[in-house]
């Protein structure tokens, strides 16, 4: 019998794994997703994201592994067998029904009573702020009230799961930022088990309860969006996930704190860095996050890391500010602050940058 | 400025080059049906030439009055209507399936589907009847439904992959993610939405079936027989002007329906429905 925690489980993807001919897109993947929460796929392009969700929606079958929905096997299963609801990049709205007729089509094929179908339909529209365009046709709408209907419609059926692929991609940049909050508020609201696909980590981030984060196939990372932006597990998470900075380094030995090490920069200076694992002597990357850095004071020499470069370029970018200092024999750093103080530094200024040890991290090279 | 005179005296040039083109194969085009519909109302009582010197209903009469071209006139109209309806359910078919499938030989086997378009007439004709003597299979008016379904689905399947290229993979998956099962998905999303298509194909064939004589010769027999064959041999025997008759009768018949059609299902219209 299941025990309760895995009744919690909406969803299970244990060990699958799914070959396009002599292509793995999916290699051997497990993760779970609890009852009512958001979790986000996130990866670049053909990293398997889309793959999972066609797995999950039942378009595509597994060559290995198992998908439960509900507890229930559902590997094998045709997509009609499934209770999961997708919204679609491109939407796929039928341009030959109304907005009514696309919200319905889901109901009637779940068997729903005459009664019940006008009162779900008219609760999902109502939920996604589209009451009075029933009649309207895919056609008449703009993007983000035809994202709105396709969403009523995978909605309306109450599905168990609801798959959104790319939910924001399509659409321009302002809109963006408004539709992701009312797409939030709407997921809030039904509280559905949710899994959303996105290469924008921005999208994933504000969306999602915990992030995936998908490479050629595997899983790289799975957890909380914090935890994946401060504690990237590996280089690509850190890479693909935010801007960062790549410092090279030498690591000389453990540090005076549980868990830190001394690392020597190709200038000599010497900093303090959070370190999983990295063998004394061996040759490493010091990362650290570009809104990490902050123009050292004269409290912070002694109590915080700080490097001493020249200031390349200032690109005041609304309500940021890129700073790019040179640090001798370290390389380019790229410093993200505030744009507070950002007219008071000028190119070729010599300025002392500093960050917390805990704010960086060690990754061993890989050779 | 001398360039640019020489450049516009050119551009004028090629206009009325053009426009002169234009009523050329416009006069090519019409002048033989103008002249057909002009000698079928000729009021002299034999063939006589061009133009008629007064005007008649005669030739109507005659052809009205004639069993052997009412006949005919009858197996072309039930011929076409059958042969374009199963055109109709098997080409569109055909072209759903090829339009999903993706496999090795899926071209090879579209060109062959493709190939009765441009394998001559004569020779289809000619096959078939040998095929169906030496198998002793079929005779008469399915004989015939045979050969013309052969010939005109062709154009059900090509008008029917053209109209399927506009519609997105996804909304089959929409529909099945939405409890429809692959039947339902083809039958109410697909099928509407390339309606338009299946129907040109349905009226293509049954314009090509209504006009061919080729193949129908072959399949022909002294008891069925179609239209445009009761119209070649009566030439052969005796040349009068009922044939102009009833190629106008023919041609007033061709528009009437195709305008009735596109009142009914809104031809041309392309995917999406007005409100």
């Amino acid at each position: 019998m299941a025990s309760e925690a895995a009744a919690r489980k909406a969803l299970e993807v244990a060990g699958v794994t799914k070959r396009f001919g002599a292509v793995t897109a999916v290699d051997e993947i497990t993760f779970s997703v609890p009852q009512g929460r958001i979790t986000c796929l996130l990866g670049p392009s053909g990293c398997g994201k889309t793959t999972s969700l066609r797995l999950i929606a039942g378009f595509e079958f597994p060559d290995s592994g198992v998908i439960s929905i509900g507890g229930a096997t559902m590997s094998r299963e045709r997509p009609y067998e499934r209770k999961v609801g997708l919204l679609f990049q491109d939407y796929a709205l039928f341009p030959h029904m109304t907005v009514h007729e696309n919200v319905c089509y889901g109901l009637k094929h779940r068997r729903y009573p005459k009664a019940a179908i006008q009162n779900r339909s008219r609760a999902v529209l109502e939920l996604v702020k589209l009451r009075g365009l029933e009649q309207r046709y895919p056609s008449q709408l703009s993007g983000g009230q035809q994202q709105r209907v396709a969403l009523a419609r995978a909605l309306a059926p109450e599905p168990d799961i609801l798959l959104l692929d790319e939910p924001l991609s399509a659409l321009d940049a302002k809109l963006r930022d408004e539709l992701r909050v009312e797409l939030k508020d709407i997921l809030d609201k039904v509280d559905c088990t949710t899994i959303v696909v996105t290469h924008d980590q921005e999208e994933a981030m504000s969306l999602g309860n915990s992030i995936i984060v998908m490479n050629e196939g595997r899983i790289e990372q799975e957890g909380s969006p914090s935890e994946i932006y401060a504690r990237p597990a590996n280089r690509f998470v850190a890479d693909f996930v935010g801007r960062s900075n790549w410092l090279r380094g030498v690591v000389l030995d453990a540090g005076p704190m549980e868990g830190f090490v001394w690392v020597e920069l190709g200038n000599g200076a010497k900093v303090r860095s959070r370190c999983p694992a990295a063998p004394a002597g061996s040759a490493c990357d010091l990362f650290v996050r570009p809104e990490a850095f902050t123009v050292a004071s004269a409290a912070d020499r002694g109590s915080k890391e700080t490097l001493t470069g020249r200031v390349h370029d200032v690109s005041p970018l609304g309500s940021d500010v890129h700073v790019t200092v040179d640090v001798e024999g370290v390389g380019r750093v790229v410093v993200v602050r505030k744009n507070q103080w950002g007219d008071r530094l000028q190119r070729g200024d010599h300025v002392t940058l500093a960050f917390e040890a805990a704010d960086s991290l060690v990754f061993a090279l890989d050779r | 400025m001398k360039t640019m005179r020489g450049k516009r005296w050119i551009d004028d040039t090629c206009r009325v080059a053009m426009h002169v083109l234009f009523a050329f194969t416009f006069l090519f085009l019409f002048v033989p049906v103008l002249v057909s519909v002009t000698m079928a109302f000729d009021a002299r009582p034999y063939l006589a030439p061009f133009p008629p010197s007064g005007l008649s209903l005669q030739w109507f009469g005659e052809f009205f009055s004639s069993d052997y071209l009412l006949q005919g006139l009858w197996t072309s109209l039930i011929l076409a209507s059958a042969s374009s309806l199963v055109a109709m359910a098997v080409g569109s078919l055909a072209a759903f399936g090829l339009d999903r499938a993706r496999f090795r030989g899926r071209e090879l086997l579209l060109s062959l589907f493709l190939s009765p378009l441009i394998v001559p007439g004569v020779i289809l004709g000619f096959g078939l009847l040998l095929l169906f003597s030496s198998l002793d299979l079929l005779e008469g008016l399915p004989r015939l439904i045979a050969g013309h379904v052969l010939i005109t689905f062709p154009l059900c399947l090509r008008a029917t992959l053209a109209s399927l290229v506009g519609i997105r993979k996804s909304l089959t998956e929409a529909a099945m993610s939405l409890g429809a099962t692959e039947w339902q998905a083809l039958w109410e999303i697909t099928f509407p939405l390339a309606r338009t298509g299946v129907l040109a194909g349905g009226i293509f064939a049954f314009a090509v079936s209504m006009d061919d004589v080729a193949v129908a010769l072959f399949l022909s027999d002294p008891t069925i027989y179609t239209l445009p064959i009761a119209l070649v041999s009566m030439m052969r025997a005796n040349f009068d002007l009922t044939i102009a008759a009833a190629s106008l009768f023919l041609l007033v018949l061709a528009a009437f329906s195709t305008w009735l059609l596109a009142r009914c299902v809104d031809l041309g219209q392309g995917v999406y429905r007005k409100p």
